[in-house]
Order: structure tokens, then C-alpha cells, then sequence
């Protein structure tokens, strides 16, 4: 939804009314991950997406009737393969989709918290005796109730989905904040880095100490920058099993300090640069620090896939294509979840 | 004219050209270190790197250097009375990639972002010269897009798509009567395996593929250039290699001549004509 925050807000001003399709859950293949959202004003006009544009036209016609006054609703989008060439999903998949009207007072409020990188849910119960009761909840506020309990743990897990809380069943369409990258090392290979760590949706910051280096010239796409060393900025910085850091400056009075910091944390993606040499070096050099090889066999080190990288722009898509690698393992989820 | 504001110009417009740079000279020379030249595929040679004496070797080994996509080290040895000896580095500057997004969905879109951060050439529809295809029209027209990628010389052609889908798609061409070697140029689905499933992340798979598919081919054969122009080795004119009669071999190398003099010659002692390289 991050994708047309902006052009919800513009709708709002308008003063036009909006349907919104979020995907709720998917199974098997689907083209999007839940909270991908489709937007559809009084006037027709459409933004974003909820698949490849398969199922579109149908999502489309949903939001037209709830425009329409029809209420909100929850469709089930799932292709037999043998039909697959005819309508639907080219994947194979399924998606269940939630259309409603927005309430347009939760717009501004909701683009506010995402902006700030303030963890916030939006809340819909879709039926039971609170249908229709939109709102918002933050993660550092008081929950109130047993929804806005359940939409908080969802909310910490990342989570996007529709749930059952009591006799309602309530959509929680979770905006965590941008996971974290640190970039260690003011080096041309840390702005390919950014660049396409800002891609995959990342907050970047790069650190370097050397102030020279560090400048908005050299590191147009980063979040945040800093000139700090970097095993004093990762002290005082959050880390969590989403962050990744990607230590660049293949110079060990720099590394070894960045990398026992890095060993400290439990960020889930720890990427070291350096040739096979440099590499070698390094590790002898924190084992003498103390570093157990199980530690150390935390570190990606030569950072990136063996894709035969050469130029920055290549290390950089080898690093992610690791990135997604590593972080992307199969996740359990916390909430019950109700299958449409 | 400076040479290498010209050389940034030819790669923004995605030309081929060979830059040699001296590397160095023993006095007394007429260039000096560092001195830049570019050498066309029509065989003209911009900038200094020794004048007359060394120009036909220079715009020679140009020639081969985007004809095979090598560097190359370039001894010239008095090539003139008044010359001593100049090195240079000849490097063939290729244009980067071409690649070809088919299809108009979020995931062509996203992909055609991220392949430009990479500094190839992108095109949003197929294009015959391409050196890869990814067709991400996402069941809009699949089996026609890689058909018609199938039929050009691209060397990577993906699908995006899910495997089961892509078998019934590869099916569907078989049907269709297009041969299992043809079929088996696919890549479906499309990219490395990283268990992606957001548009950014299948992005990043399939040029992650890209650019290990481009490692092990460096430059693939649409993007070298065939020499349209042979330098005479005996008197160093610029020879048109298409209709040309005056020709030997030697080593394996065709060599052009200006005329029949200058073939006898060459043909009397080709050694004394090739010694200035090395």
C-alpha cells in the first residue's frame, strides 16, 4: 500500500471516495504478498495492484459496488490449473482479497505513522457485531480491547490477515516500519548497495567514520547517513532479525571492530567484503578477538552470491539476491488465521 | 576533439569503439603516456597516439579487439625513422547488454527499474538484437512473446511464470512444433532460485541470473562487431573488406592488401610486415 499513499492522499483532498482491495493471504504462488493494495476512486480511476493484473478487472468491479453503497466484502480468487489460461492467476495460485470503502479520517493519520516509521495497523472488522468499526492501531499505544491486543501482535510479527478476536472476524493490515540495512564502509560499492537495498525496501544507513566519504553527493539513496565508527553507531542502533548489515571497507581496522558488534547483535543477515584473502585474514583476526566458529559462520563472507559480479551495480544485485536468500525463510504465524 | 568526452559520448549512445592508451614509450616518440585514441568499426582512428607511424597497427588491432572482445597489448617498434617505441592498451568498449522486457505488468515494470540501476540497456518490448529476453506478460500472450524471442539470437530467454504454469506454456509451443532444443533455451521460471515472491525480489533473482548468465559468456556474439575494414599490413591503408580481391592467409588471419604489389610483398615475407606488434 506504501505504493499509493501518495495517491490516496490526493484522492482524499479531492474529496472523492475510495474502495480499497487489500490481499489478505495467499496460497501457493500469488504474484503479490498480502497488504498489496488496489485503489479504486468514485471517478474510476485505479492505482496500484493486487496480482499481475489477472484478477484485476473482477477486483474492480467488487470496488465499484462497494463504492456503490454494496458494504465491504471478503473474494476468493483461485484458478483450477486447467482454467488457468482463461481467467486467472498465470501462477497457479490463490489470493483472498478484502474490498471496503476507506474511511477517509484514517488516510492522513495512517500516512503520518508510516512516514515517521511508526508501527501501525490498520483495523477492519469485517463481520460479527463490530463490522464496519475502522480504525487504527499503534504499537506503542494502549491496546483498549481484545482487537486492538490481537491487531498489535499481528502488527509485531509483520503480519497482514483476517483473524478471528471473539465473534468478530477483523482484517489487520499491518505497516511495520522498514526493516534496517547498515552500510559499513563510505565505499562505491555501498551506493550500488543502497540503491537496490532501497529497492527491496530497506532503511538504509550508511556509516563510515571517515567524514570525507560520507557525503548526500556520493550516497544519494540513503535513508541516513553517519560518521561514526561503526561498532559504537551499531551500540546505540536498533537490530532485529529483519536488519541487515554489510560491512564494505575490506580494511580490517575498520571490519574486525564492525564485525564482533555485528556478532553481538541477532540481525539476520551479517555480509562481509573482502577477497578470499582478505576474507582468511579477517577470520584469523577475530578468532584471535575471541570469535567461536560458530560465530563466525554467521558472516557472509565474501559477501554476495557466485555470480561472477564485477562492476558495483553487479556486487550490489549479488548482495541482495543473498539478502533474500537468508532473510527469507518460511515464516510461522503468530495469529490464527481464518481461510475465507 | 577530446577523446575520451567523445568515448563517454559513443557509449551513451551505445556504440561500439576500441580505446587504446599509451601505456608506454621509449624517446624519441611523439605521443606520450597516456595519450588516448579511439578507433571506430569503419576503420577511422580519433586522437594522437603517434601519428602516421603507429595508426595502421592501431586502428588494426582495434579492429580485432571488437571483433573478438579482447584487450590487447600493442608493441609498435619504430614505426617511423624518427620513432622509438610505443605500448599501448587497446580495449574493445562494447555497448553494455540489451535487454528486452515483454510484457506489461508489475513485474516487467519492476524489473525494468532495477535492470536500469545496473547500467544495461533496457528495452520494453522485444527487439531482434537483443542479448536477452525476459517475457513477463504474466498469460497475456506467453506462447507468442517466446516464440518470437525464440526466433531471434538472444542468449537468455526467461519466463516468468510458475514452473507449472511454464510446462504448459513450453507445451503449448511443442504443439506448436517448435523442437526441444528450441524449448530448452528457456529458463522458466525465470531467475534464481531464492524463494522470492514480492516483484522486487523476483527482480533481483532473475538479474542475479542475468549477470551470472553474462559472466560466462563476457561478451556474446551480437554485441561484437564485424569488421567492415582491414588495414593493408605493408603500406597501412585502409582496406574495405566486403568485394575485396587482394587477400592472404597467414597463421590462420585473412590479411587485406590495397593491391597486388603490396600482397607480393607480403606474401615474399609476411614476418617483416606482422614484427611491429607483439
Amino acid at each position: 500500500m506504501r505504493d499509493i499513499l501518495d495517491t490516496l492522499a490526493r484522492w482524499k483532498a479531492s474529496g472523492a471516495k475510495v474502495a480499497t482491495a487489500t490481499v489478505v493471504s495467499t496460497e501457493r504462488s500469488a504474484p503479490r504478498d498480502p497488504g498489496a493494495m488496489l485503489a479504486v476512486s468514485e471517478s474510476g480511476d485505479v492505482a496500484g495492484s493486487v496480482t499481475g493484473g489477472c484478477v484485476e478487472p473482477a477486483v474492480f468491479e467488487e470496488a465499484r459496488e462497494v463504492l456503490a453503497g454494496g458494504g465491504a466484502r471478503l473474494r476468493t480468487y483461485g484458478i483450477a490449473d486447467e482454467e488457468a489460461f482463461e481467467v486467472g492467476l498465470p501462477c497457479g495460485g490463490t489470493v483472498h482479497i478484502f474490498v471496503d470503502a476507506m474511511d477517509p479520517a484514517t488516510i492522513d493519520p495512517l500516512a503520518k505513522a508510516i512516514e515517521e516509521e511508526r508501527p501501525v495497523a490498520r483495523v477492519v472488522p469485517v463481520s460479527g457485531p463490530n463490522a464496519g468499526a475502522e480504525r487504527l492501531v499503534f504499537a506503542d499505544e494502549e491496546a483498549g480491547d481484545e482487537i486492538g491486543r490481537t491487531a498489535q501482535e499481528l502488527l509485531a510479527a509483520g503480519e497482514t490477515a483476517v483473524v478471528r478476536v471473539g465473534d468478530d472476524e477483523v482484517f489487520v493490515d499491518s505497516f511495520a516500519p522498514r526493516p534496517n540495512m547498515y552500510v559499513f564502509g563510505a565505499v562505491d560499492h555501498a551506493a550500488a548497495v543502497a540503491e537496490i537495498g532501497r529497492f527491496l525496501g530497506y532503511r538504509v544507513t550508511v556509516c563510515d567514520a571517515r567524514a570525507k566519504f560520507v557525503t548526500t553527493e556520493r550516497f544519494p539513496e540513503a535513508d541516513e547517513l553517519v560518521v561514526e565508527w561503526p561498532d559504537r553507531f551499531l551500540e546505540r542502533s536498533p537490530v532485529d532479525e529483519r536488519t541487515a548489515i554489510c560491512v564494505l571497507t575490506h580494511d580490517h581496522k575498520f571490519d574486525i571492530p564492525a564485525l564482533k558488534a555485528a556478532l553481538e547483535t541477532n540481525a539476520g543477515y551479517i555480509g562481509a567484503m573482502g577477497s578470499r584473502r582478505t576474507t582468511e585474514q579477517r577470520r584469523e583476526l577475530l578468532r584471535a578477538e575471541g570469535v567461536s566458529d560458530e560465530e563466525l559462520a554467521r558472516i557472509h563472507a565474501p559477501i554476495g552470491l557466485r555470480i561472477g559480479a564485477r562492476t558495483p551495480q553487479e556486487v550490489a544485485v549479488s548482495v541482495a539476491a543473498q539478502l533474500i536468500e537468508v532473510l527469507r525463510a518460511p515464516k510461522e504465524s503468530r495469529a490464527e488465521a481464518v481461510t475465507p | 576533439m577530446n577523446v575520451l568526452v567523445e568515448a563517454g559520448r559513443l557509449t551513451a549512445e551505445g556504440r561500439p569503439f576500441a580505446l587504446a592508451t599509451v601505456v608506454d614509450v621509449e624517446r624519441p616518440a611523439s605521443a606520450r603516456r597516456g595519450d588516448h585514441a579511439i578507433v571506430t568499426p569503419e576503420g577511422a582512428l580519433h586522437g594522437w597516439v603517434g601519428g602516421a607511424c603507429t595508426e595502421s597497427t592501431v586502428v588494426r588491432e582495434g579492429l580485432l579487439a571488437l571483433a573478438d572482445g579482447e584487450s590487447r597489448v600493442v608493441r609498435v617498434e619504430g614505426g617511423c625513422a624518427s620513432e622509438g617505441t610505443i605500448e599501448l592498451l587497446v580495449e574493445p568498449r562494447l555497448p553494455t547488454p540489451l535487454v528486452s522486457v515483454v510484457g506489461d505488468s508489475p513485474a516487467a515494470r519492476t524489473l525494468v527499474e532495477l535492470a536500469q540501476t545496473l547500467g544495461w540497456r533496457v528495452a520494453e518490448q522485444l527487439e531482434s538484437q537483443a542479448d536477452a529476453v525476459v517475457i513477463a506478460s504474466m498469460g497475456q500472450g506467453d506462447e507468442e512473446a517466446l516464440q518470437a524471442a525464440l526466433a531471434g539470437g538472444a542468449g537468455y530467454v526467461g519466463l516468468v511464470a510458475s514452473s507449472k504454469r511454464g510446462s504448459a506454456v513450453l507445451a503449448e509451443l511443442r504443439t506448436r512444433g517448435l523442437d526441444e532444443e528450441a524449448l530448452a533455451r528457456v529458463r522458466c521460471p525465470a531467475g534464481l532460485d531464492l524463494g522470492p515472491s514480492s516483484q522486487e525480489e523476483i527482480a533481483v533473482a532473475i538479474l542475479a541470473e542475468l549477470v551470472a548468465w553474462r559472466h560466462t559468456k563476457p561478451v556474446s556474439p551480437g554485441q561484437l562487431v564485424e569488421p567492415v575494414v582491414a588495414i593493408d599490413p605493408v603500406c597501412g591503408m585502409t582496406v574495405t573488406i566486403a568485394g575485396a580481391t587482394e587477400t592472404a592467409v597467414h597463421g590462420g588471419v585473412t590479411y587485406y592488401f590495397c593491391g597486388s604489389g603490396c600482397r607480393r610483398r607480403f606474401e615474399e615475407g609476411a614476418e617483416r610486415y606482422l614484427e611491429a606488434t607483439s
